[in-house]
């Protein structure tokens, strides 16, 4: 909808803070649906989902003055959403969805244009093929600390493994991430 | 932050094959880096996500965010891991009111500080009053007159006894610790602060098995009778200040403590399905 949108997202939260619901939609409408459909990627159960924005929008009402305004909004709503997740996930593991590393092959399957993938590949440079020559332990670990913001500790209660052997991976990761990078640019289509 | 990076966005197509996971991971990872700082790719995104699913979400926040706050021992009690409904029943107890809560707390320490300064000699307030708090707090505690959730108490599927019991012990909580630290400035022998315990856990469920016959009210009033009748008549008597709460008379009170409880389970036994033996 985006009724006021010359205004910040750090006033809006200040203005949160100060017990205006209006604020809190206009934030809603602003970053809920992304919120949804990040988490739906991560998690099965719509229900978990739906409960997981509901606790975060609740939380920032409730404890919106502990905003920092140095970083950005959207960034710190991610960060309470997926902690929150993680943990209301440590006894379901069925419902966890792990990122499909290799292209899956669907009937529908759109896949983006060279143009969009140039675009996008901005964000990354020639990490993103580093990363798709990663093992598949390798990768879950970049993905839920690099990429999704959770500590090590945090990252081995979503996969399933002990903090230590999140910390080891991601060094080794991190090891054959920068070796990778360092190769002269080869195949990047 | 709205900033509109580069000029480029993601085309619907693109998002939508996110949204069904048509993406692979670092695919689907380069499009979160850029809609995550992108607001007009975020509101593209929520013009392709089931709108019933959000709204449902904002229904929900919207109700957490305007009701209004709980009153604060509710909120105490629910810190210390009561579920919520349980102690919101606890509150609506007239005995568990600061009110209420503030007058046992004076008498009995008015009690206490007529016995510390008559020397030990007048120990009588103190047991007069101390094991009566909490059977009047017990005895406040539930009945259609004091109750203010009575009438809905007497409809749910809840039980009865449950109820009381609960409150019972919530009253005991409340009323005991600050009778035990006030009977440690009891003069005298160090047993007499918890001496009192004695007839105060007696007359408890005397107080339980009597009411399940005539009522709270009548009940509480037997057995305010009967221990003031004991307290007053050991100093007409001439008998010691601390007579009431020695070892026989402790006895006596266990005997009719257990009588009770063996009423109070011979009625449960009977009246399961009614669930009315208190």
């Amino acid at each position: 909808m985006g009724i006021i949108p010359t205004v910040t997202d750090a006033a809006l939260v200040a203005a949160v803070a100060d017990g205006e619901t209006g604020a809190l939609r206009e934030l809603y409408e602003r970053h809920g649906a992304w919120l949804h459909a990040r988490l739906l990627r991560r998690c099965n159960d719509p229900e978990v989902v739906v409960e997981v924005v509901q606790d975060t929008f609740v939380a920032l009402w409730k404890d919106a003055r502990r905003f920092r305004h140095d970083g950005e909004v959207g960034a710190w709503l991610w960060g309470i959403a997926f902690r929150r997740m993680v943990s209301r996930l440590r006894s379901r593991h069925d419902v966890v969805l792990l990122p499909e590393w290799d292209v899956p092959a669907g009937p529908r399957h759109v896949l983006p244009s060279a143009e969009d993938l140039v675009l996008l590949g901005i964000e990354y440079g020639d990490l993103a093929s580093a990363l798709r020559r990663l093992s598949p332990e390798f990768r879950s670990v970049v993905q839920a600390v690099v990429l999704d913001g959770l500590t090590t500790k945090e990252a081995g209660r979503l996969l399933g493994v002990r903090e230590n052997t999140v910390k080891t991976r991601l060094h080794r990761a991190k090891a054959q991430l920068r070796a990778a990078l360092a190769e002269p640019q080869e195949g990047w289509r | 932050m709205t900033t509109e990076t580069q000029g480029w966005h993601a085309d619907p197509a693109l998002l939508s094959s996110y949204l069904a996971g048509a993406l692979d991971a670092v695919t689907g990872a380069s499009v979160e880096q850029h809609v995550n700082r992108c607001g007009s790719c975020r509101r593209s995104v929520s013009h392709l996500l089931e709108p019933r699913l959000v709204e449902r979400t904002w229904a929900g926040i919207r109700d957490a965010v305007e009701r209004p706050p709980l009153p604060v021992p509710i909120r105490l009690a629910r810190r210390l891991g009561l579920p919520e409904p349980t102690a919101v029943l606890l509150a609506a107890a007239a005995s568990l009111r600061s009110a209420w809560l503030v007058g046992a707390f004076l008498s009995l320490s008015f009690a206490t500080l007529a016995a510390y300064l008559s020397g030990g000699t007048a120990l009588a307030p103190f047991l007069l009053v101390a094991p009566l708090a909490p059977v009047l707090g017990v005895a406040a505690a539930y009945g259609p007159r004091q109750d203010s959730l009575e009438a809905l108490v007497a409809t749910a599927p809840y039980g009865r006894t449950r109820l009381i019991l609960l409150r019972t012990l919530a009253v005991l909580v409340s009323v005991l610790p600050f009778t035990a630290l006030l009977g440690l400035a009891l003069p005298g022998p160090l047993w007499l602060a918890a001496a009192w315990l004695g007839p105060a856990l007696a007359l408890v469920p005397v107080l339980l098995a009597l009411a399940g016959f005539v009522g709270p009210r009548v009940a509480a009033t037997v057995v305010l009778l009967g221990w003031s009748s004991v307290v007053v008549a050991s100093t007409r008597r001439g008998l010691g200040p601390s007579w009431p709460v020695e070892a026989g008379q402790q006895g006596v009170y266990l005997v009719l403590a257990l009588a009770a409880c063996a009423v109070i389970a011979v009625r449960l036994g009977i009246d399961r399905q009614r669930g009315v033996a208190l």
